[in-house]
């Protein structure tokens, strides 16, 4: 009897030292995660000049000039809202694209699956830079070159492969008993899509959401090819006006990353906890 | 009736006077950048064209470097350039020239246009097509050393002349933690355009490199290897800093300003960076110290050399007209309306009194601060060129280069040794012209 | 006979007058259409399931193509037409201007591929892609798993917190990290500074003791010899004649603290710490690799965690009280109930890494020299820069997209032998 009390002493000492680890281990990981916002935000509201003397510390005499600067040369009144729409459009497009892609390739039988899907998979690793020529000449052909409807189905298109790979791979997961059961109450395709397969997706459309809103918000290589009038652009091509190689204005520089950043950090504090809810929502399964 | 006539008339002519003012639209690709030196100017340019032009609309797009580049790429493959653009007179935008993807200027604007330019600038040699397919604004010298005159006479020291008097100067400075000479490698162009092509002018000359160019001559000649070596030793002797390969282009001028070294070599558009801010009043270097304190000097005179006195210079950016616009068109017509807009004395003396760049325009006349002042001067004093690398070879030889500069400036590698891998790449380089 | 039911509609029609002539009660109806009956009721019945199951066939295909068309069409349109251009290209002779319309090109084989194979920065930059790829595989998944087991299994408290907080890279623009990783590594930086001081106090050590065994601060012959040997070929090769010109300088510093002298002896001869790691092959890529499992692992940290969250706590807790420990619920509920979003992820992130371009260029360019470059800045630089050679970016591209297929096709091929289906 002693002995086990002995053993899980000795078990719980071994599992608070394993415990002091863990926590050490993942606050270095933290902190070394937060630092470079801490440092950029820290930098944004020194100048230039005091920049370039001193890099790492505090300012010492903190101005809101650049933020006021660099928001007004940027246009960034005008590239948000793009920004907004780009993003949040594109992602709901490729959400409910890829589920009903997804829903058809699991759930309903056609020889076509395999071949399509496939082609699908192959999408997934095409770089930016193979489609930046090809898509300008083809977006000019087809007289689409600089209107946000262009912006938004190459956004969706790109993001389709992992978008229905993933939904297949979750909705076949789906079983089908829950379908069939439908079909015989009488339900058609579309109902059985919208009113059952859609709420169980939520896990996947959450992840599909998070994937898609952090990589399109700071895309600018396509966007650059497909607009280049100014009222069309949106936030990184702004960003980018000060951060060229030659770039001397460190200050204005650091306001406009902060302002480009700001959104997401916010986002993601006021959904992380949706994120997890919706993505362990998923666990409940019929 | 005869009033009738009278307004009859009157509205015919109105209506003629305003249907012979065909309204124009032109497409422009601009490049500049938020925080540069005149950007604020730059927007007030485009600004008073509009309104001394009401019949022309301008939609312009505004771009920098690497977006720049990809979008021009892609402009040219669609066939779709912008009436006008901002373009490079050589490798840069070595597609412009070589595909004649723009007008021939020389006829667009005409000899009694063209006379109020440089020489340098109108010569159609001096761009990579061999024709003028664009005006450089500016004939810049690559290789200029800002010289921090008040820190060497506080160390007892002169304008330094030779190469010996650079190197006397290493013990005594480098005590006290101060480079000789500061060059920011990290990117590898800058020791290679600032530096080594004026060397290579110095030791070797531009008729060298034609022979290269001819094939009668080759990288692992002498004249090449000794450049090579009179880089080697300047990291040798101290008198650059080893270190500097690693320093970044951005960095150097707040370093080279808060006194960690006595010279500074890059080209003549870094002026630019430490003059007056417009928007922020600040300057790196303010005015009062750039005429007292600092100077514009020619490398010194390195032991061998047989053309003295050179400097690296090229033609710089400037505008273009695209070549798809017909010939004679209301359009041509509103594009060289705005070409010879943007090259007028007005615009040039804006662009100059930013610290741009040094017009090709003779006689502008700006108020510029004293560091930008002392550059034509500098011009002046040193007439004589030689080419400057990247303008004359493929980006597979110069980079190559410019890799090897860096490796010589580690001390990973030797002069020998360079110039072999460059003359290996220059002939797979050629090999796949075929 | 199983209920089916059918909507209202001409077969309805049909099998209710079908019904209704069978309720006729005609005598010698019935003796005739007795074996008629059956005859029409199963013809009715198959007929009416036939027409039923075609019509579900039919509307079963209807509906797959009414939900798969838009996203594939939309598909051909943003991607297809660019992978045939590509491949169309690779194998073509143009030479930049305007593509279609302007000067001819056609196919000029495979050269260009040829040239790509030949070529040994394609492998150097191959290889540093291979070493991301292991990376994010073999570092960011486990790591992203191992720090999403702690969070689960409440080893740290304040799950939400710390999902946050490690997922926040992912949201930083990587111009950021770039500017960062400048500041950090400059000679000039932080690093740099500690690094220095540090070789200074130890080179300061050596002097105290070149003048202690001298006697006190002295500049005898001896000593300065012993100070130049210290400095070394290096420090020497700045005199043309060391030893006066050494003495001359020391001397000049007569009357001011000893620390001075030791300062400046020290700025003369220590070699200032600059990143030459950096410019080494393989060696460079460490830091690269250190930032790309950084910036990524957070990402998978939270795939994970909403996967593990999403199994039945019950089987775990009867486990449990089935005296299973740790690692027996780690292989055996855990780890194959995780397998399938492994698999995903490994996908994404081998695809990931070989396409990933935005970063490193940020942070290196793919130099200096070309020691940190990856096949997409690789193919960047034939294609975008001055004279772009687009058949040699385009093959690029296209092995690029074959060097994928096939590392995906390896990982579904593991996954069959070691993995295990959800269901």
């Amino acid at each position: 009897m002693s002995e086990m009390i002995k053993e899980t002493k000795l078990q719980k000492a071994l599992a608070a030292v394993g415990r002091g680890a863990v926590y050490i281990v993942m606050s270095l990981f933290a902190l070394m995660t937060l630092y470079p916002i801490f440092w950029l935000i820290m930098n944004s509201f020194k100048t230039t000049r005091e920049f370039q003397v001193s890099q790492l510390a505090f300012p010492r005499a903190p101005t809101l000039q650049n933020y006021v600067e660099a928001w007004k040369m940027g246009d960034f009144g005008l590239l948000f809202p793009n920004s907004v729409l780009y993003t949040l459009g594109a992602t709901a497009g490729i959400i409910f694209l890829s589920l009903m892609a997804g829903f058809a390739f699991a759930k309903l039988k056609s020889r076509a699956t395999k071949p399509i899907y496939n082609s699908f998979v192959i999408g997934i690793l095409l770089t930016t830079q193979t489609l930046m020529i090809p898509l300008f000449l083809e977006v000019n052909l087809l007289g689409l070159y600089n209107t946000r409807l262009a912006v938004l189905l190459v956004y969706i298109g790109a993001g389709l492969p992992i978008g229905i790979y993933l939904a297949t791979e979750y909705i076949k997961a789906i079983p089908s008993a829950v379908v069939e059961s439908a079909r015989i109450d009488g339900a058609g395709f579309f109902t059985i899509f919208l009113k059952i397969i859609v709420p169980m997706s939520v896990p996947v459309a959450t992840t599909l959401a998070m994937l898609n809103i952090t990589g399109l918000w700071n895309e600018f290589a396509l966007i650059n090819i497909l607009v280049s009038k100014t009222e069309l652009k949106s936030l990184p091509l702004g960003i980018y006006k000060f951060s060229g190689s030659l770039s001397t204005d460190y200050g204005k520089q650091f306001a406009a990353l902060t302002i480009g950043m700001v959104p997401m950090l916010v986002f993601y504090m006021i959904f992380s906890k949706q994120i997890t809810k919706g993505v362990a929502a998923g666990a409940i399964k019929g | 009736m005869k009033k009738g006539l009278f307004v009859f008339l009157v509205l015919i002519i109105a209506l003629g006077s305003v249907m012979a003012q065909e309204k124009v639209t032109l497409n422009v690709l601009n490049y500049q950048q938020a925080d540069q030196a005149g950007y604020q100017e730059d927007v007030a340019i485009w600004k008073r064209f509009q309104e001394l032009n009401p019949d022309i609309t301008l939609n312009m797009e505004v771009l920098f470097n690497e977006p720049y580049h990809q979008k021009l790429q892609a402009y040219a493959a669609a066939g779709t350039l912008p009436d006008v653009f901002y373009v490079w007179p050589t490798a840069r935008s070595a597609v412009i020239h070589e595909k004649k993807l723009a007008k021939d200027l020389s006829k667009l604007l005409g000899p009694d246009f063209l006379k109020d330019f440089s020489g340098a600038a109108t010569d159609p040699n001096n761009q990579l097509g061999k024709y003028m397919a664009m005006l450089p604004q500016s004939f810049t010298y690559t290789s200029v050393m800002y010289v921090n005159k008040k820190l060497l006479a506080d160390n007892g020291f002169d304008l330094p002349k030779t190469y010996d008097d650079l190197k006397k100067m290493v013990p005594k400075l480098k005590a006290k933690g101060i480079n000789v000479i500061m060059l920011p490698d990290k990117d590898g162009w800058p020791m290679q355009s600032c530096l080594f092509s004026t060397v290579l002018g110095r030791m070797a000359g531009n008729s060298f490199v034609d022979a290269i160019l001819a094939g009668k001559a080759k990288f692992t000649d002498k004249p090449f290897v000794d450049s090579l070596k009179v880089i080697d030793n300047l990291y040798k002797d101290g008198i650059i800093a080893r270190e500097d390969n690693q320093v970044g282009y951005g960095e150097a001028p707040g370093l080279f300003v808060s006194g960690k070294a006595t010279i500074y070599i890059d080209g003549d558009w870094r002026v630019g960076a430490y003059i007056t801010d417009k928007a922020s009043g600040k300057a790196l270097i303010p005015p009062a110290a750039q005429e007292s304190d600092f100077a514009l000097l020619p490398f010194p005179a390195i032991p061998g050399e047989v053309n003295p006195g050179v400097l690296s210079a090229i033609a710089g950016t400037g505008w273009a007209i695209s070549a798809s616009i017909p010939a004679g068109s209301a359009k041509e017509k509103a594009a060289v309306r705005l070409i010879k807009y943007l090259y007028s004395d007005e615009v040039q003396a804006i662009r100059y009194s930013t610290g741009a760049y040094v017009p090709t325009r003779k006689n502008v006349k700006a108020n510029v601060e004293p560091l930008v002042a002392k550059v034509p001067l500098f011009y002046a004093a040193n007439p004589k060129t030689c080419y400057v690398f990247d303008g004359m070879f493929d980006p597979a030889v110069y980079n190559v280069v410019n890799d090897g500069l860096i490796a010589i400036g580690l001390g990973t590698s030797t002069p020998e040794k360079v110039a072999a891998d460059v003359q290996k790449a220059y002939e797979t380089w050629k090999a796949s012209q075929k | 006979m199983p209920r089916v039911k059918v909507r209202p509609g001409i077969l309805v029609l049909f099998y209710e007058k079908l019904e209704a002539l069978q309720r006729r009660p005609k005598k010698r109806f019935n003796k005739r259409c007795k074996k008629w009956n059956a005859v029409y009721e199963s013809l009715a019945i198959s007929g009416v399931a036939m027409v039923h199951l075609n019509r579900v066939h039919l509307e079963e295909k209807r509906a797959y193509w009414a939900m798969v068309m838009p996203a594939f069409a939309l598909y051909l349109l943003v991607m297809a037409f660019p992978i045939i251009l590509s491949i169309m290209l690779s194998v073509s002779n143009y030479s930049g201007g305007k593509m279609f319309g302007g000067e001819k090109w056609g196919f000029a084989g495979f050269s260009a591929y040829a040239r790509v194979f030949t070529d040994p920065w394609f492998w150097n930059a191959l290889k540093n892609n291979l070493y991301i790829v292991l990376i994010s595989v073999f570092g960011q998944l486990p790591l992203g798993f191992i720090f999403a087991y702690f969070i689960y299994s409440k080893i740290v408290r304040a799950p939400s917190f710390w999902q946050g907080v490690l997922y926040v890279p992912n949201i930083i623009s990587v111009i950021v990290v770039g500017l960062l990783w400048q500041v950090i590594f400059s000679p000039h930086g932080p690093i740099a500074e500690i690094v220095n001081s540090i070789h200074a106090s130890s080179f300061q050590g050596q002097l105290k003791a070149i003048f202690d065994g001298a006697g006190g601060f002295s500049l005898s012959d001896d000593v300065i010899k012993k100070i130049l040997h210290l400095a070394g070929p290096s420090g020497q090769a700045m005199f043309s004649d060391p030893v006066p010109e050494l003495r001359d300088l020391l001397a000049s510093y007569n009357g001011q603290p000893i620390s001075e002298i030791y300062t400046a002896l020290s700025n003369l001869f220590v070699q200032k710490w600059s990143p030459a790691f950096l410019t080494k092959t393989d060696i460079a890529m460490l830091p690269v690799l250190f930032v790309i499992l950084w910036m990524y692992t957070g990402m998978y940290l939270i795939l994970f965690l909403a996967n593990m969250q999403k199994i039945d706590a019950q089987i775990i807790e009867s486990a449990r009280i089935d005296g299973a420990n740790e690692g027996q619920v780690m292989r055996y509920i855990i780890l194959p109930a995780l397998s399938g979003t492994i698999v995903n992820s490994a996908i994404l992130a081998i695809s990931g890494s070989l396409s990933s371009f935005a970063l490193i260029f940020a942070m290196t360019g793919g130099g200096p020299s070309r020691v940190t470059e990856i096949l997409s800045i690789y193919m960047y630089n034939n294609a975008f820069l001055g004279r772009p050679n687009f058949p040699l970016a385009n093959a690029i591209s296209l092995i690029m997209v074959l060097i994928s297929v096939v590392l995906i096709v390896l990982t579904k091929a593991v996954e069959k032998r070691y993995g295990g289906k959800e269901e």
